[in-house]
């Protein structure tokens, strides 16, 4: 396929002498109540520039709308400033009004006057009209310096790559060749399943996590739009949303590429595996970690729960192994950081195989010792309950007084400073230590250096915004899926592949895709090729030196560009901008602002 | 010079946690202009000093931080701003006037104590 991008054919509304349509919403009494919503109108109505400014009792509703429709129809208006809420609710409502009118949409600008004026200085009322009319003029100064924009068009391979094929990656492929698309899994382990082969029973159905595998895998290979490749290691990835290219090697030596219009990081997890010495981690048999204590009861008759020959009577669990760390108590990893992230799961985890645990063994002592029980989640407090009553006995921690383990010849002793005993110290005998180690990120470095992914201060794969755009990463065409995203349970992980599916189903509906027009854009007039800009920029291919009409220019990628702006702060002349975030438009606002 | 403070926030971070104070109905004072941008990384050290020149009494830069989903962008910033520091001392502009610092969508407590803290800035001026 072409890698071509092209732009939609233009609407020349911008070239019109502007005419902007100031809107000041009431919000019901939400503003109204606080700014003096006339007095903006008023202000505004005298403002360079301005043709029109109404004030209305909700400016989204369909009447409001239809006020901005019939200004632009019958007064000529051609830009539009809507103070009223949060952009995030209603920017992309307006935008639509005046594509319905026949305006470039984004000829537009919102001003937020209730988040951020109405609802904060309730106690200040005229300084709340005060800021209003100020942001409102901004937002006037703004407007008069956009250019009409069209959404940037990119043709798309219709195909997903999925790389990763655990819980996630297999309902993520699933998703989406439900959808109609071809999906490609890219599987480092000789199979599919991932980490849940390796789960014993799973909360909350109780079916064997190898089980969910194999219906999982033979769903995945029943369904012709679902290519798998297994044993694999990616050694480069490229392109850029609609065209990116994985080249892999495969366990025969052989090179392949998969091309894809999106990617599903469906990357997974590590488990922390504790240091040597970590309570008594590696030095001593009886010291497990809950993962290799889940193999070995899976393994156990039932009757007699036995490690290496030597029965089992007694256990004690550490919680927050690996997970929840701190400073100057815990030893960092290897790249200096240490995990002060909650691993979230754990706790259901650790009660849910407790559980299990006193089901089968039921005369087996178990001790828990924990800072926090976290057990989030759909009636997950039950298993913290039937822990309780079938006698497991809890022991609470605080952060800087970690629990000790000490081993002899007849078990291990584990001394706990107890809060829920203000402060008494116990000291519980044990045949077994269990830890509870959290979970970490999968090393991706190799794909993240490549594709330039952002990572979280938790070195996990970094969302736009966890309740906005909670599946996106900022690399357009690229989403998350399950636990490479951040520690989270089967459930959670399925149903976040599902939405990462439909979100590349959503980009790929058409075989051009629309792109935000924000991306940096040269003025090539202005341009005098001195280099600057291209070392700034960190997206390989986005920015960079070319020739144009037989003279040295930036040349920008839309289809690589970010929009960040990096570029844009050393243009000595200007030159380079983001498409509507220009800095002509912030200086013309910081004026308005600070006139008196 | 007036008693302005020019807040610079970003669209995926700290313009929702500005969001997010209103919400939660917290107050702060109404001498403070938000505006927002892909991100801060954009302006050169002359917007700033332009502004201070322009009359705008304080800037605060709210940051994505460690949050930021653009490579590399916090890291060139707070070296630009580290050199909006320098000039500003050449001209006897109060650093106080100026703060680098990471608002996420939740930190409504940040964000008030960052406007608190830069009232007593512009008013010490």
């Amino acid at each position: 396929m072409d890698e071509k991008t092209r732009d939609e054919a233009a609407k020349d509304n911008f070239r019109q002498e502007p005419k902007v349509g100031v809107y000041v919403c009431h919000c019901g009494g939400n503003i109204s109540d606080i700014i003096d919503v006339k007095a903006v109108a008023a202000a505004l109505a005298r403002y360079p520039g301005v043709a029109v400014a109404r004030e209305y009792a909700f400016m989204c509703s369909s009447n409001g709308q239809d006020l901005i429709a019939e200004d632009i129809k019958n007064l000529g208006v051609n830009r539009t400033v809507v103070a009223a809420c949060s952009p995030s609710l209603h920017e992309l409502t307006f935008r639509n009004v005046l594509q319905r009118a026949g305006v470039n949409p984004y000829l537009h600008e919102h001003i937020n006057i209730r988040e951020q004026a109405s609802w904060v200085h309730k106690f200040d009322k005229a300084g709340a009209t005060a800021k209003a009319i100020k942001l409102a003029q901004a937002g006037v100064e703004k407007v008069l310096r956009k250019d009409a924009l069209n959404a940037i068009r990119v043709a798309a391979e219709q195909r997903v790559a999925v790389i990763g094929g655990g819980a996630a990656g297999m309902r993520a492929a699933l998703s989406a060749a439900g959808k109609g698309l071809e999906a490609v899994i890219i599987e480092k382990g000789p199979a599919l399943g991932g980490k849940l082969l390796e789960l014993g029973r799973l909360y909350p159905s109780g079916e064997e996590g190898a089980a969910v595998a194999g219906k999982l895998e033979a769903l995945v290979r029943a369904d012709s739009r679902i290519t798998v490749h297994t044993a694999v290691d990616i050694d480069f990835v490229s392109g850029f949303v609609g065209n990116f290219k994985i080249n892999f090697k495969k366990a025969d030596g052989r090179s392949e590429q998969v091309k894809a219009g999106a990617i599903v990081m469906a990357t997974g997890y590590e488990h922390y595996k504790p240091a040597k010495g970590e309570f008594g981690y590696g030095e001593d048999a009886n010291v497990v970690t809950l993962p290799e204590f889940i193999a070995l009861m899976k393994n156990s008759p039932a009757g007699r729960l036995a490690l290496a020959g030597k029965e089992i009577k007694s256990l004690a669990l550490i919680h927050c192994v690996g997970s929840r760390q701190v400073e100057g108590v815990h030893k960092p990893q290897a790249d200096g950081k240490i995990n002060d992230y909650c691993s979230r799961v754990c706790c259901t985890a650790a009660l849910h195989t407790v559980n299990q645990l006193k089901d089968k063994y039921p005369g087996v002592r178990v001790y828990d010792i924990y800072r926090d029980i976290r057990t989030y989640g759909m009636q997950h407090e039950e298993y913290y309950d039937k822990a309780s009553k079938d006698g497991v006995l809890f022991m609470r921690h605080n952060e800087a007084d970690q629990p000790v383990v000490a081993s002899d010849r007849t078990g291990h002793t584990v001394k706990v400073k107890d809060v829920l005993t203000w402060g008494e110290e116990l000291e519980v005998k044990a045949d077994l230590v269990v830890l509870v180690t959290g979970m970490m990120p999968a090393d991706i470095s190799l794909i993240k250096s490549q594709l330039k992914l952002p990572s979280s201060a938790d070195r996990f794969l970094q969302e736009v915004h966890l309740k906005l755009r909670p599946v996106e990463l900022a690399n357009s065409g690229i989403f998350v899926a399950g636990t490479a995203q951040y520690p989270m349970d089967v459930t959670e992980a399925m149903a976040a592949a599902g939405t990462a599916a439909a979100k590349a189903a959503i980009l790929l509906a058409e075989p051009d895709i629309p792109l935000e027009p924000f991306v940096a854009v040269v003025d090539e007039h202005k341009c005098t090729g001195c280099g600057l800009c291209p070392p700034e920029c960190s997206y390989d291919g986005a920015l960079m030196m070319g020739e144009h009409n037989g003279k040295k220019v930036a040349v920008v990628n839309p289809a690589l560009c970010k929009g960040c702006g990096a570029c844009v702060a050393v243009c000595p002349v200007r030159a380079i901008n983001v498409a509507g975030w220009t800095l002509d438009q912030f200086d013309a606002m910081v004026d308005a602002i600070a006139k008196e | 010079m007036s008693k302005k403070i020019l807040i610079i926030t970003t669209n995926h971070s700290s313009y929702p946690g500005a969001d997010a104070v209103g919400q939660a109905r917290m107050g702060y004072s109404a001498n403070t202009y938000i505006i927002r941008v892909p991100d801060p990384v954009m302006f050169p050290e002359d917007f700033y000093l332009r502004a201070f020149d322009r009359g705008i009494g304080g800037i605060i830069i709210m940051s994505s931080g460690s949050d930021c989903p653009y490579e590399g962008a916090y890291e060139r910033l707070s070296k630009r701003v580290a050199r909006v520091y320098e000039q500003m001392r050449a001209k006897g502009i109060a650093a106080n006037r100026l703060k680098l610092t990471t608002i996420c969508t939740v930190c409504r407590a940040a964000f008030l104590k960052e406007i608190s803290e830069m009232e007593k800035a512009v008013a010490a001026v």
